[in-house]
């Protein structure tokens, strides 16, 4: 993939988004339930991605905005019976707002508190959702229409990672990467060369937010039913940290790997949700101490032992 | 609806619980001023310090409150290992590293306590625990007083050891700047292995105090994480008093929160604090505005 130029490589991904449309029609209801899954997951470390291997934002917030988007994209499903393009559009609005409105708050001491600020805010929000009854409290909201049917929803998810995908290129094959790396790297010198990091880091955030809140919005209406646990749960920033660390992070190829990963090993121990977390636990502490590159990254190093490693 | 002396009572009482979680935000503080690390397992550290001062209790039948120094040294022993073996090799790389480290450390240990002890909440139960203490109209359980004045004096006593001793000296010039302070001889390494260890202690001992008070569970860590991060900026990172400032205005506020909205709103005035002190006044309440 590195030789590949901008262009080339968003030909590889629309060739493979045409190739997987079609798919729907061979592929029975697991598989297909399996690949939505892997979708949605690509997604949500593609868009981690987007913020730490670009900028250099660590989240522990996908939680909060997989929840926001759910819960968007039920206000908008059963009070104005929006179709769901407009549904999904109106969950990256959402997203991207509330990125831009918490972001003086999470990238104050130059992002120090980052990390556990978007923890704070996926807490906030579902302590607010549990406590309003308007929002459905602690038992959640139902979708009064009956969720599309499975390929459909497949359709969408594909759609959501191919945007991601493609965002990805584009912050990393254009003159966008640079000035990315640039505030990624030193935040003063690149202040210094006219780089506003401020700006720069608020719009990778609202990307990367209002992504995760079309996937949040797409998972919420499979479910057909969302309530604050699951949706604002913990598990999906453990899942995404899993993968990237898995795949690599800032790699290319890391979130595709990544995510193939964890829903494997989520299908592996299903019966054993404990022993699940606490495996990927184990897991992310051994990669980050001796792969630091992941799984890509350790291919790569494989491979081409002279080549410097693309995390370094 | 309710009268003076409950709501007095109320505030009285939170804003010793929040005076009795400075200690933990402490830790949680000095780990963050030297490591440059939010220590996301700090939390859990605080579940294990509650844990021990209930087995504490169970197989030697002694008050948990006086076992304090166990269970300090306890928690601390644990935390060495994780320095040494998973923090100190990722030292180059950035907190970043250390921190997703931590993180997994987290998950790992909520697993552990669900594995090893269910995950039923628990109490650490004294008789003392339910008596009330009374002044005037003013009512609030003896075991918040209790917890109260050990984690003050917990305070006073690591302010001492940092603003009076060397190791204080050596840890202050480390927050400062590690590498002027490594070259001027300070072995930063080990230092930073003590503050790891010392934070630990802190919050395995208010621990112990919140169990002795309060229910706790497997997965207590995290809100009480939140809490203790809210603690810190509230009083201004780096200021060991502030933080205790800073645990009486968060248990202040958070009892008027309940107050007024209703008891589910006590964690979320918390959250909302920490992002709004953050956004407004980084250097917490009591730093005087920068020009």
């Amino acid at each position: 993939m590195k030789t590949l130029s901008g262009l080339a490589e968003a030909g590889v991904l629309l060739g493979a988004f045409i190739l997987l449309w079609f798919a729907s029609d061979f592929v029975d209801d697991y598989g297909l339930q399996i690949a939505f899954r892997v979708l949605i997951y690509l997604t949500l470390a593609e868009s981690w991605n987007l913020l730490a291997g670009s900028v250099g934002l660590v989240s522990l917030g996908t939680s909060c905005f997989v929840g926001l988007g759910a819960y968007v994209a039920f206000g908008l499903l059963n009070n104005i019976d929006a179709p769901l393009p407009l549904v999904l559009l109106g969950c990256a609005l959402a997203g991207g707002a509330l990125a831009a409105l918490v972001s003086p708050a999470l990238f104050r001491l130059r992002g120090l508190y980052f990390t556990v600020g978007t923890l704070a805010l996926a807490e906030l929000l579902r302590l607010t959702m549990v406590n309003v009854s308007a929002f459905g409290g602690a038992m959640g909201i139902f979708m009064q229409k009956d969720p599309p049917p499975l390929p459909e929803l497949y359709h969408y998810a594909l759609g959501v990672a191919l945007i991601a995908s493609l965002a990805i290129t584009a912050c990393a094959r254009t003159r966008v990467s640079v000035i990315l790396r640039a505030v990624r790297d030193d935040e003063d010198a690149a202040a210094q060369m006219g780089v506003r990091p401020y700006r720069v880091k608020l719009g990778a955030f609202v990307v990367a937010s209002a992504l995760v809140a079309i996937a949040g919005g797409v998972q919420a209406t499979k479910l057909g039913a969302i309530e604050p646990y699951g949706m604002f749960g913990l598990q999906w920033s453990i899942d995404v940290l899993s993968m990237v660390i898995i795949g690599g992070v800032g790699l290319r190829l890391g979130p595709l790997v990544g995510a193939l990963f964890v829903v494997a090993l989520g299908e592996a121990l299903a019966d054993y949700p404990e022993a699940h977390v606490a495996i990927a636990g184990l897991i992310l502490i051994v990669l980050i101490r001796f792969a630091p590159g992941g799984v890509v990254g350790f291919a790569e190093t494989l491979s081409s032992p002279t080549r410097k490693r693309a995390t370094a | 609806m309710s009268d003076v002396g409950t709501v007095l009572s109320t505030i009285i009482s939170g804003m010793l619980l929040g005076g009795m979680l400075a200690l933990t935000a402490l830790g949680l503080s000095i780990v963050l001023g030297v490591m440059r690390l939010v220590n996301l397992a700090h939390g859990d550290f605080l579940v294990v310090g509650a844990y021990a001062g209930l087995f504490f209790l169970k197989f030697t039948g002694i008050d948990p409150l006086l076992g304090l120094p166990v269970i300090a040294l306890l928690v601390a022993a644990l935390a060495v290992p994780l320095y040494g073996l998973l923090l100190a090799p990722l030292g180059e790389r950035g907190a970043e590293a250390q921190m997703m480290t931590m993180f997994a450390v987290s998950i790992i240990l909520e697993n552990v306590f669900v594995l090893a002890f269910s995950a039923d909440t628990r109490s650490i139960e004294r008789d003392y625990a339910t008596l009330p203490l009374t002044l005037g109209s003013v009512t609030v359980p003896l075991i918040y007083v209790i917890g109260f004045a050990i984690a003050v004096s917990l305070i006073l006593a690591v302010h001492w050891l940092i603003s009076k001793t060397r190791f204080g000296r050596d840890l202050r010039a480390s927050a400062a700047d590690a590498q002027a302070a490594e070259t001027l001889g300070v072995d930063v390494k080990r230092v930073q292995m003590a503050t790891f260890a010392l934070g630990a202690a802190c919050a395995g001992v208010g621990g112990t105090l919140i169990g002795a008070a309060f229910q706790f569970g497997p997965s207590s860590g995290a809100a009480y994480l939140l809490n203790s991060l809210a603690i810190v900026v509230l009083g201004g990172l780096g200021n060991v008093l502030g933080t205790l400032v800073g645990g009486l205005m968060l248990g202040f506020l958070q009892s008027l929160g309940g107050l007024t909205l209703g008891d589910g709103y006590r964690d979320l005035v918390g959250m909302a604090l920490f992002l709004l002190v953050l956004a407004f006044r980084p250097d917490g309440f009591l730093a005087r505005r920068r020009s």
